[in-house]
């Protein structure tokens, strides 16, 4: 075949089976199995692997006080503070030291309920940060909207009867 | 001549003696007038008696969101202690030191954080944020003698506290004032609305939903494409110096969390899409050129919705529907 029509040819072929970008569809996810995903995966897993039994009582933990309101409200929990999150064995302790869940209602005889939240402070990053789960913090911005409301609420009354003398 | 002028001079005498002078004076009773203007002037909250304002106990793990005044009182050591701040997406936090009572040489503290953070993450992300990270922590015992009030750059903000001595206390009054361009927003509710505007500056803004919802966009504006069409050589809006996007993830950072779809063409109908993570984010990156205007609503997904979007998606690191 002649040099120009096999280049044509060629030409064609590369150009057919270029497919156009399509507009505004969902980001292309394989980019992230390369870099970002995989290594906080991996980093997650690591950690998680370190800790494992500690997270899963401060799960434990965490599910005790969601099915206990009233110990979250009147109880300020004392946490040690630690440069790396609580080994297993202080959580251990502390799991057992909690009381069965269907007796302990009475929360203010300095009972041994703490440690739900660990402040971790990582050796690389001197960030101050605080382990809670979403669940835990979307029950707290629910109470404090309530707290809030009834204020409002409060105040509205106040003004209304300095209003009304 | 002296005709018109009189003529004039009667004119002006009758309209003289038409007109009557009211004079009046507020009498005095039970409210003074300031004492009534300084309840319904915001402005004038300083001066409000000290019964209108409310006051609490600050705990070792606290969520405010309400305005007024926080005492924190040791019982016994308190070594970390952590009180979150959030207000209307259209509020900042304005969180001022009173009565400090702690041994700062001592190992205790009190750090204002702009913004939350939880298990590392923090909200705005770095790149969301005007300050670096170290900036965002203001510690009472390296400024607070002479900074003594902390002001947040968004609606949410938090302060990590430490006392050793049993009896040592503080007091934080927390006030929330008007933020007219609101950007970087956490939703205190699961369903809403939300109009984000971004006037012609140079920024990034997150709104942070946490919870699984379905976002409704109704109108998106971006102010380029009124103008000329932007030059795509990049599949999806990568090109784009103005965009929004849907983020997804588990964490509280948005810069860490999968991108779902972006959106970078004008439209007036509303396109939705359902995140199923804990945390859904709408952010709009804009270049500063344009005013930049995304209008959107979203519900909570309920539980049927969530378990069929883990059933139909392919995708493991929310679900996406």
């Amino acid at each position: 075949m002649k040099p120009v029509p096999l280049i044509l040819l060629l030409a064609t072929v590369l150009l057919s089976s270029h497919i156009p970008p399509s507009v505004c569809r969902p980001r292309d996810l394989a980019m992230f199995d390369g870099h970002g995903y995989k290594s906080q995966l991996d980093e997650v897993l690591l950690k998680a692997g370190d800790n494992a039994i500690s997270y899963l009582i401060g799960e434990k933990i965490l599910r005790y006080l969601q099915r206990n309101p009233r110990l979250q409200a009147g109880l300020p929990p004392q946490f040690p503070f630690e440069v790396t999150p609580l080994g297993s064995r202080g959580l251990g302790h502390l799991a057992r030291s909690l009381p069965p869940l269907e007796e302990q209602r009475a929360p203010e005889e300095g009972n041994s309920l703490e440690e739900f939240v660990e402040l971790t402070k990582r050796n690389d990053d001197p960030t101050i940060s605080i382990d809670l789960t979403f669940h835990l913090l979307r029950n707290m911005i629910e109470m404090a909207r309530i707290e809030s409301q009834k204020e409002q609420a409060e105040l509205n009354r106040k003004y209304l009867d300095e209003v009304g003398k | 001549m002296g005709g018109t002028f009189r003529e004039q001079l009667f004119f002006v005498m009758l309209c003289l003696s038409v007109l009557k002078g009211h004079a009046r004076y507020m009498e005095e009773n039970e409210i003074t007038p300031e004492g009534l203007f300084s309840l319904l002037n915001s402005e004038l909250k300083r001066e409000i008696p000290e019964e209108f304002i409310y006051s609490r106990p600050l705990r070792c793990l606290d969520m405010v969101a309400a305005e007024g005044q926080f005492t924190f009182t040791a019982d016994r050591p308190h070594l970390s202690c952590a009180a979150f701040f959030i207000a209307e997406p259209n509020q900042v936090i304005n969180v001022e030191y009173d009565s400090v009572d702690i041994d700062c040489r001592g190992g205790d503290f009190i750090k204002v954080f702009d913004g939350w953070v939880m298990k590392g993450e923090k909200f705005p992300s770095s790149q969301d944020h005007a300050l670096p990270l170290m900036e965002r922590y203001i510690d009472y015992c390296d400024s607070g003698t002479v900074r003594r009030t902390v002001r947040s750059s968004q609606n949410v903000a938090m302060v990590f506290f430490r006392v050793h001595t049993v009896g040592s206390s503080f007091t934080l009054t927390v006030r929330k004032p008007i933020n007219p361009f609101p950007c970087n927003i956490i939703s205190q509710t699961p369903e809403g609305s939300f109009t984000m505007v971004i006037p012609q500056q140079h920024r990034n803004c997150s709104f942070s939903i946490i919870y699984p919802v379905e976002i409704k966009i109704a109108e998106l504006s971006l102010g380029h494409l009124n103008d000329f069409p932007i030059k795509k050589s990049m599949p999806g809006c990568a090109g784009a110096g103005d965009f929004v996007e849907l983020l997804g993830g588990n964490g509280m950072d948005p810069s860490k969390m999968f991108p779902v779809a972006d959106l970078c063409y004008n439209f007036n109908g509303p396109a939705q899409m359902k995140i199923g993570c804990d945390n859904t984010v709408v952010r709009m990156v804009s270049s500063g050129r344009f005013v930049n205007r995304v209008a959107f609503q979203y519900r909570l997904l309920d539980r049927q919705e969530l378990q069929r979007i883990k059933v139909n998606s392919v995708e493991d690191f929310c679900f996406t529907g």
